[in-house]
């Protein structure tokens, strides 16, 4: 098959046999893209929590983003990479999976979903920035995004337990 | 490279002459362990626990030493900062232990039977230690914190301390690469 060709074409790279043929290569990749990950949802979570008004009410809205932000993009950009270098290892497995392919869908949801926010409802930030009197939208908007990043270390671990149940043809 | 395989082996080799084995056999045949065996997400779900709880722990400890260099945060004086972070970092801990421990039960042998873990185990009492130092060190100045000097030692150890985080991260992750 055509698609499957590419993915194994992928792996059979330089870059891709390295990885898979290393002992270290992978595991180091993994440990990175772990530590990137968690750094990218504690930095989402502390600013989700805050816009439910469950945290830190007395802080500005945009003190949290300021704070945060910067820590989300940084940390995402490094998961994104370290992410395609495990992906290239391992390809035509990662592309039958299907909790790989959740996991692809729902960052792609919460990238729609936070883009939605700040498209919308962010541009009234100034209203809303201190206390407690956020938007029911940008409430909804917190909530989804905790539940996708949620959702998207669980796929992200299952992965790990089902390489060897779903194998490409 | 080759020595330190090697020498995880020997450390292996070492607890599999200890009680310890005798002990992750035993908890290998207990009820919860065949519960969590038997049930496919239940070490996937813990497992996702622990990381959250990791990342909301570890961010609040990222956001501490932001403050206490000055470079953000300055919304809030560190007394604030310490309120709202501080319960969230020893409570958190203490969830990164229960769920650690259920990780245990659910895979006691690859866990307890694996020099990383008792590694990792090490390095995360050393962390607790230390925070508890870093952490009274911090409540002590922080009063007159935005006034007082410049907190050189502070500033030093608190990058020791997210180091000690990543490392312990790390090690989590090499648990199930350990050559036993």
């Amino acid at each position: 098959m055509f698609s499957s060709t590419i993915w194994q074409s992928l792996e059979m790279s330089p870059v891709g046999d390295y990885i898979a043929a290393s002992t270290w290569a992978f595991p180091t990749l993994e440990t990175i893209h772990v530590i990137a990950l968690v750094t990218v949802f504690g930095s989402i979570a502390m600013m989700d929590l805050r816009l439910l008004g469950l945290v830190s009410k007395n802080t500005p809205v945009t003190a949290v983003s300021r704070e945060t932000l910067p820590f989300t993009w940084t940390a995402f950009v490094l998961a994104l990479i370290t992410g395609s270098l495990l992906f290239v290892s391992k390809a035509s497995y990662y592309m039958v999976n299907p909790y790989f392919l959740t996991k692809m869908g729902l960052i792609a949801l919460a990238g729609i979903n936070m883009a939605v926010l700040h498209t919308g409802a962010w541009k009234t930030v100034m209203n809303w920035d201190v206390g407690n009197a956020i938007p029911t939208s940008v409430k909804v908007a917190a909530g989804l995004s905790l539940v996708f990043w949620i959702l998207v270390l669980f796929c992200g671990r299952v992965i790990g337990f089902t390489l060897g149940i779903y194998v490409p043809a | 490279m080759a020595s330190i395989s090697d020498l995880l082996f020997e450390m292996t080799e070492w607890l599999r002459t200890t009680s310890v084995l005798d002990l992750s056999l035993w908890i290998d045949s207990t009820q919860a362990r065949n519960w969590l065996q038997e049930n496919f997400f239940a070490i996937p779900l813990m497992q996702t626990a622990h990381i959250l709880t990791i990342a909301l722990t570890f961010f609040s400890v990222v956001l501490v030493y932001m403050r206490v260099l000055g470079l953000s945060g300055m919304s809030r004086t560190m007394p604030e900062t310490m309120k709202r972070y501080s319960s969230t970092i020893w409570w958190g801990l203490l969830v990164l232990i229960l769920t650690g421990i259920g990780m245990i039960v659910g895979e006691p042998v690859r866990e307890l039977v694996n020099p990383i873990f008792w590694i990792k185990m090490g390095m995360v009492i050393v962390l607790i230690l230390l925070s508890a130092l870093y952490y009274g060190a911090i409540r002590r100045q922080m009063v007159d914190w935005d006034r007082a000097s410049s907190h050189l030692a502070l500033r030093a150890s608190g990058f020791g301390l997210i180091v000690l985080w990543c490392l312990i991260m790390a090690g989590g992750r090499w648990i199930a690469y350990a050559p036993v």
